[in-house]
């Protein structure tokens, strides 16, 4: 089980999220010690997971995405699935958390 | 070249007072002192500059009354000591930078007096700007403040007079069992914005016996029980929330015997007050035990909130504040005003039962409505002490006193504050965190806006008033925000020093780790300089210090000899709070992050290694858990 972790803009996330797969959205800061770390630890999860697409969204320059999905602080995970969120984690967090998120 | 960070090795403080005290003794058993030739020590247990110990032997067993002389006869501080004739006698309320006169009364009469200078004040300790009262009402109490911001514990007499001081940032609430001991919250900090070890109980001496630890760590407030057991506010250690339990600790052992988590009972986004925020969603800021109801009553600041649980089930019995905005299930919880000139209370402190059952608090005011269309400025605002009756049955309730309203805003704190009952009619109300900017009251915590960038325009005030019947009977007025005001004589009666070491009770517990490691290239080299890095270890635990730049990646690491690595991520994140009752640990530059590891669940010896972003450095320090 892997997949890859992927950097992408808001719209791409919008098109993304309407295909109804499941998707764990990471908004995150470059400026951000936290985010940082947590990049590690979807790095380590997504060595763990499957049928998931998770996806980072720079905070700063998406900003359409970030008032869509109210998103107000760094980092924030937004997990969605059938087009929806379904679950969403703020802060830094640990992997056994993620992935138990993930899988719901 | 450096081969280490700066490394210190700190003893706690119970040991170092064990050991001062023994060689004190062994002076004293050494030596030839008598009543007229006495073996002084000031400050002899490193946290009270206004104390000191007088040692001596008589030949025959006898009483000894020692009398520190006031600067006038009404400021004496006298004590009797009992019976024996090797005398170890704490003198207390000594006047800071005075050649202090005690006089010491033997059982039969005769009399010797010895002069104890003392330093001057240190600048954090706030002085009284204008005190009204009369010595008569006074009598032998001081009124303590404990500190909010970088200012020290501190006591006042009759006249405005420092009497006692700690150089220590003993913290929060600081109340006397009814043994005699003082309990308040320990210096030893543990984390951001406030969080100490746990409580001490002490002396006013200083001497500490007891120390009470709690995993999680300790704020606000602590109750003592009847049997002796402590309740102490808490938190689930490494939660995602906090200030939302309460535990009970065994006097003897320190164990936690019982917690009530308030998530169990509370929706935790309803209900909240300008100052709520997800992780700090009650603010716990006191904590009372009714024996009556066998019900305890907390104060939750971030949902203007008093709420009462049955003792054994924890249940959710009542909630006193405004119902609006709480989901209609929770609405058969709330009371229904009735009578005139009812007002509810806004970011409450100190809730207390009272004999009659009626509710006291301090009603901060803050905000002053749950709709923030309507939340009140600082301008408008007034803090107040309040009295409510409540009836539980028909689920109604009655304002029946309040005082501080008529003062408006130069008597309001968005914060901190407090109230006592002495009895029907006679009251404390404590209004300890006032700040102005440039005059106007301040739109914010002034211990937060003190250290912003507008600080030297930030004037902080406290006032204590106490009233019989509605008369002010006194007010003190200080230059310092001050969590709480205690009035209570400096001797408990019948006090003489205990000997013999303290104790170090409860756990800190383990400190949570981080799983995930940072790929990081290994230096080979020492800390820059430029972090500044410092580590205090101590017998059960250490802190690492450094100044990092915001958004820096950073991870602390022990590695042991048996090849084992543990990892604490350390946060450079900029972090704000809506709430910061004592500013005391707060630091002029805020990137200075203080990042504290208990030594529970390691075993060995660590050598302390740092990554920044993908460096891995060398501290050259080794631990030893």
């Amino acid at each position: 089980m892997a997949v890859t972790v992927k950097e992408m803009d808001g719209a791409a996330l919008e098109q993304l999220v309407k295909t109804g797969a499941k998707v764990l959205a990471d908004f995150y800061s470059k400026t951000c010690g936290p985010c940082k770390m947590l990049g590690f630890v979807l790095n380590d999860v997504a060595k763990e997971v499957d049928g998931v697409e998770i996806v980072k969204i720079c905070f700063e320059e998406n900003s359409t995405a970030v008032k869509a999905h109210r998103v107000e602080g760094y980092p924030t995970m937004i997990l969605f699935e059938g087009g929806a969120e379904k679950a969403r984690l703020k802060g830094l967090q640990q992997k056994p958390l993620i992935v138990s998120t993930i899988a719901g | 070249m450096e081969k280490t960070i700066s490394y210190t090795r700190q003893e706690h403080i119970i040991t170092r007072q064990a050991r001062a005290e023994e060689a004190l003794l062994s002076q004293l058993d050494a030596g030839d002192y008598t009543p007229q030739h006495p073996l002084v020590q000031l400050n002899p247990y490193f946290f009270a500059p206004l104390c000191a110990l007088v040692l001596f032997h008589t030949v025959t067993p006898c009483e000894v009354t020692v009398r520190v002389l006031g600067k006038e006869p009404a400021g004496d501080m006298v004590h009797r000591f009992p019976r024996g004739t090797r005398h170890v006698l704490p003198v207390y309320g000594l006047y800071p930078g005075w050649d202090n006169q005690v006089e010491i009364t033997l059982e039969n009469g005769e009399k010797s007096r010895l002069s104890i200078p003392t330093g001057p004040l240190p600048d954090e300790v706030p002085q009284a700007t204008s005190i009204d009262t009369t010595a008569a009402y006074m009598g032998d109490n001081v009124m303590v403040l404990t500190a909010a911001m970088a200012a020290t514990p501190v006591a006042f007499d009759y006249r405005g007079d420092i009497r006692w001081y700690s150089t220590e940032k003993l913290n929060f609430d600081l109340k006397r069992r009814p043994g005699g001991h003082l309990l308040v919250g320990t210096e030893r900090f543990v984390g951001m914005p406030y969080y100490t070890t746990g409580v001490y109980e002490m002396a006013f001496s200083g001497k500490i016996f007891k120390e009470y630890r709690v995993p999680g760590g300790y704020h606000h407030d602590h109750f003592p029980m009847e049997d002796g057991n402590l309740l102490i506010l808490t938190q689930q250690p490494e939660a995602a929330t906090v200030e939302d339990c309460c535990v009970l600790v065994d006097r003897d052992t320190g164990a936690i015997l019982k917690r009530w988590d308030y998530k169990k009972v509370l929706p935790q986004d309803k209900g909240g007050s300008g100052s709520q925020d997800e992780r700090d969603w009650f603010h716990n800021n006191a904590v009372w035990y009714d024996k009556k109801t066998n019900s305890l009553t907390f104060s939750g600041r971030h949902q203007d909130a008093i709420i009462n649980l049955d003792y054994d089930t924890g249940d959710l019995n009542w909630i006193i504040g405004d119902p609006q905005g709480w989901p209609e299930e929770m609405q058969r919880y709330f009371f229904t005003p009735v009578g005139e000139d009812f007002e509810w209370q806004y970011e409450q402190h100190a809730c207390m039962v009272l004999p009659d059952g009626d509710i006291m608090c301090l009603d901060n005011g803050h905000y002053r409505s749950k709709d923030p269309a309507h939340y009140a400025k600082a301008a408008d605002s007034y803090t107040r002490g309040v009295r409510y009756r409540i009836d539980t049955e028909k689920m109604t309730i009655r304002q029946v006193w309040q005082y501080g309203k008529e003062r408006g805003a130069a008597f309001f704190s968005c914060y901190i504050s407090n109230v006592e009952y002495y009895k029907d009619g006679h009251y404390l109300v404590h209004s300890g965190g006032i700040g102005t900017l440039d005059g106007a009251p301040c739109e914010g915590v002034p211990a937060q806006m003190k250290q912003g960038p507008d600080g030297d325009r930030v004037q902080l005030g406290s006032i204590t008033c106490e009233l019989v019947d509605d008369q002010l009977v006194y007010e003190l007025r200080v230059p310092a925000n001050c969590y709480r005001a205690e009035k209570l004589p400096l001797y408990y009666a019948g006090e003489q020093a205990e000997l013999g070491a303290g104790k170090v009770l409860g756990s800190l517990g383990i400190t949570g780790e981080f799983d995930t490691p940072i790929p990081a290239e290994e230096t080979g080299e020492l800390v820059p300089a430029h972090y500044g890095a410092r580590l205090v270890e101590e017998d059960d635990r250490f802190t690492f210090s450094a100044t990092y730049e915001k958004g820096e990646l950073v991870q602390l690491l022990l590695c042991g000899e048996d090849g084992s690595t543990h990892r604490y991520f350390i946060n450079t994140a900029k972090q704000s709070f809506k709430a910061m009752c004592v500013g005391t640990f707060q630091k002029a530059d805020p990137r200075d992050v203080d990042k504290v590891i208990s030594k529970e669940g390691l075993s060995g010896r660590y050598q302390v290694k740092l990554i920044c972003d993908d460096k891995l450095y060398e501290t050259g320090v080794t631990v030893t858990a």
